[in-house]
């Protein structure tokens, strides 16, 4: 390994920019996203910073059932983050549809039908100790040696 | 990237605000107030709202209606303040013109009543596309 | 709404200060904003589609799913309303845990209100505090719901769970905790001279537009109308003697306050209801029957209504929600931001009127 492989390995493992995005939720798994920033959980300890701007994202935690509104703009939103990146689905919507999957509703999920997830939180919502714990185990094995493995 | 990112075709998704169990109530109600088929009233709805008047139209017609008895009896019988202000489906200055019309007409011996009705179907007729 | 200038910017729906996706279509003049328009549509899920003809007993946890910061409102009011159809009674055990439950539901909306504001404008020193002390009153709602969000406590005839007695020492002593800490924070508030700026005479509402726009909840009592508030009609809440806190400016300061006051409010009416608890049953029975019935309650946000129909069989054959966001961010785009001097106090004065967009679109 090159030294300058294990130094980007080191900066990346403490620097974690994150962006969410609500494709059609109850607002439930929002709440409890903002919540792992409350000191109470402390996201940014773990050099997780979340800042919701896509242009500078690492991991884009996608929440919500996938709704009509989002067919022409989660795509756009997912090619403008720079690489290495990472989605991950947050609680039962995003993975299944939850209680939103039924005849006659706008919803069509899944959401890796649009974009590909790397990992998936079920929940109806997830506590904010397992979301941090998701992004946590994810991010190494994403950002790891990412540029020896791309070649 | 430089395509408009932000603009795209609303209608349907003003339509499905639309038919909702309250919207559709509405809109049925308005339109057999003015005498318009309430397709027509929901296509110059869609045409001319933005989506959050749209959702909150029952919420605006309740309290329009609760509001009555401030404006002059003629035009409140017309629904004056109703029609420009709660529901913005007229300009006002040309809703003063229908109310002009309409005094005209009980000044040459229609009564109030009909002439109210007749002022009601010349709204009607201005939102036909 | 016809096009007066040249200049339209769109904020969203992504924006860093948007917890949800919304699009504000601001048209301007330099920085002065002129007009203003939402577009909504990213969210639309048609719950209202999904719950026809279903049984009552799922169209609950759909209620609890159409907003899931105000969740125990939603089970509430749905709930309430099938007991009205049915007249199902309510131990008065029973009623009152209700109450503990809703007003620590609302206190935890009203703090992440205020801390998604205290964000919005850069104060994140004391988004912080809010949202540490918040963790508290999630804490309590979880010690007796079982639940942190979307929690199902509240059933045709009473609620789920009694509150031991040990949990009602413990609310006892987080409530002391909160109020001390919040009156802190309160006062944090009110001295800021940099928050005064960000936030007084800023996207002013005045009466008469709150009227017209059938403004709700905070934003319209922040605007000097107390008769909104939904918690009057309520019998529980009667009992209580409740008096809605209401300020007359009108601008985002008074409605942060107004939200912070309802804080200490709430802190006050569960320790009412907390003496007020006696030994006895928690659930009556209670079979659902056919019917149609509009009812209205309190959410954090303002006046929520439910139109239900039922039928025999307690299915619902016909139902439309009306939420407090819908009106609350209407008289938000069309009256307040009309006027704003800067386009940095747009997404402030957004958030200051406390949108929901999962409520608005359902």
């Amino acid at each position: 390994m090159s030294i300058l492989q294990s130094f980007k390995n080191l900066v990346r493992s403490r620097s974690i920019h994150v962006a969410y995005v609500d494709v059609g939720s109850c607002n439930g798994c929002d709440i409890e996203v903002l919540a792992c920033l409350a000191p109470r959980y402390d996201i940014e300890q773990y050099g997780i910073y979340v800042h919701n701007n896509p242009r500078e994202a690492d991991i884009l935690l996608v929440i919500g059932a996938y709704t009509p509104g989002w067919e022409d703009k989660l795509q756009g939103l997912w090619e403008k983050i720079p690489d290495p990146k990472v989605a991950i689905a947050i609680g039962n919507c995003p993975i299944s549809g939850c209680v939103f999957n039924r005849p006659h509703s706008y919803v069509n999920p899944p959401v890796s039908k649009h974009i590909p997830i790397a990992a998936q939180v079920p929940g109806c919502p997830p506590r904010p100790t397992e979301i941090l714990q998701a992004v946590l185990s994810l991010a190494p094995e994403v950002f790891k040696d990412y540029e020896r493995r791309k070649k | 990237m430089s395509r408009y990112l932000y603009e795209k075709d609303l209608v349907a998704m003003k339509y499905a605000i639309l038919i909702s169990t309250r919207h559709d109530r509405l809109v049925r109600e308005i339109a057999g107030d003015l005498g318009i088929s309430h397709q027509n009233l929901r296509r110059y709805m869609i045409e001319r709202f933005d989506m959050i008047l749209m959702e909150n139209l029952p919420a605006r017609y309740e309290a329009g209606k609760a509001e009555t008895g401030n404006d002059a009896p003629l035009a409140d019988a017309l629904g004056r303040v109703l029609y420009t202000r709660y529901i913005p489906l007229l300009e006002r200055e040309r809703m003063n013109a229908i109310l002009g019309q309409v005094r005209e007409m009980i000044e040459n011996g229609t009564p109030q009543e009909e002439a109210v009705s007749r002022g009601k179907r010349l709204i009607g007729e201005e939102l036909r596309p | 709404m016809k096009k007066t200038v040249d200049v339209s910017i769109p904020i969203g729906p992504v924006h860093p200060c948007f917890k949800e996706p919304a699009r504000v279509k601001c048209e301007t003049r330099g920085e002065y904003v002129l007009s203003a328009e939402c577009e909504l549509g990213y969210m639309k899920k048609g719950i209202e589609l999904i719950m026809r003809g279903r049984p009552w007993q799922e169209v609950m946890f759909l209620a609890e799913r159409i907003c899931g910061i105000c969740s125990v409102i939603h089970n509430m009011v749905f709930i309430e309303a099938l007991e009205k159809i049915s007249d199902i009674p309510v131990p008065e055990r029973g009623s009152l845990l209700r109450v503990i439950v809703n007003e620590l539901d609302r206190m935890q909306s009203h703090i992440l209100a205020n801390f998604s504001y205290c964000y919005t404008i850069e104060h994140e020193t004391l988004g912080m505090y809010l949202l540490d002390i918040r963790e508290s009153a999630m804490d309590e709602l979880e010690r007796i719901t079982g639940a942190r969000v979307t929690c199902a406590y509240i059933v045709p005839g009473g609620v789920r769970f009694d509150l031991r007695d040990e949990d009602a020492v413990h609310l006892r002593a987080s409530l002391e905790i909160i109020e001390r800490d919040m009156k802190r924070y309160i006062g944090m508030f009110e001295g800021g001279p940099l928050i005064a700026l960000r936030s007084k005479d800023v996207g002013v509402l005045t009466k008469e537009s709150a009227k017209e726009a059938h403004a709700v909840g905070p934003t319209a009592r922040a605007s000097g109308m107390p008769e909104t508030d939904m918690r009057l009609h309520h019998p529980t809440y009667q009992k209580l003697n409740f008096k809605p806190v209401f300020r007359t400016e009108g601008d985002n300061f008074a409605r942060i306050m107004v939200r912070f006051e309802e804080i200490l409010q709430s802190i006050d009416l569960i320790r009412r209801c907390l003496d007020m608890l006696k030994p006895g049953p928690i659930r009556g029975g209670g079979i659902p029957s056919a019917g149609e019935t509009v009812y209205r309650g309190e959410a954090p946000r303002g006046e929520l209504s439910y139109y239900v129909k039922t039928d025999d069989a307690g299915r619902i054959v016909d139902i439309s929600v009306q939420t407090p966001s819908i009106m609350n961010i209407e008289a938000c785009t069309h009256y307040m931001l009309k006027g704003v001097a800067s386009l940095a106090d747009v997404p402030s004065t957004f958030i200051s009127a406390d949108p929901c967009i999962a409520c608005t679109e359902r």
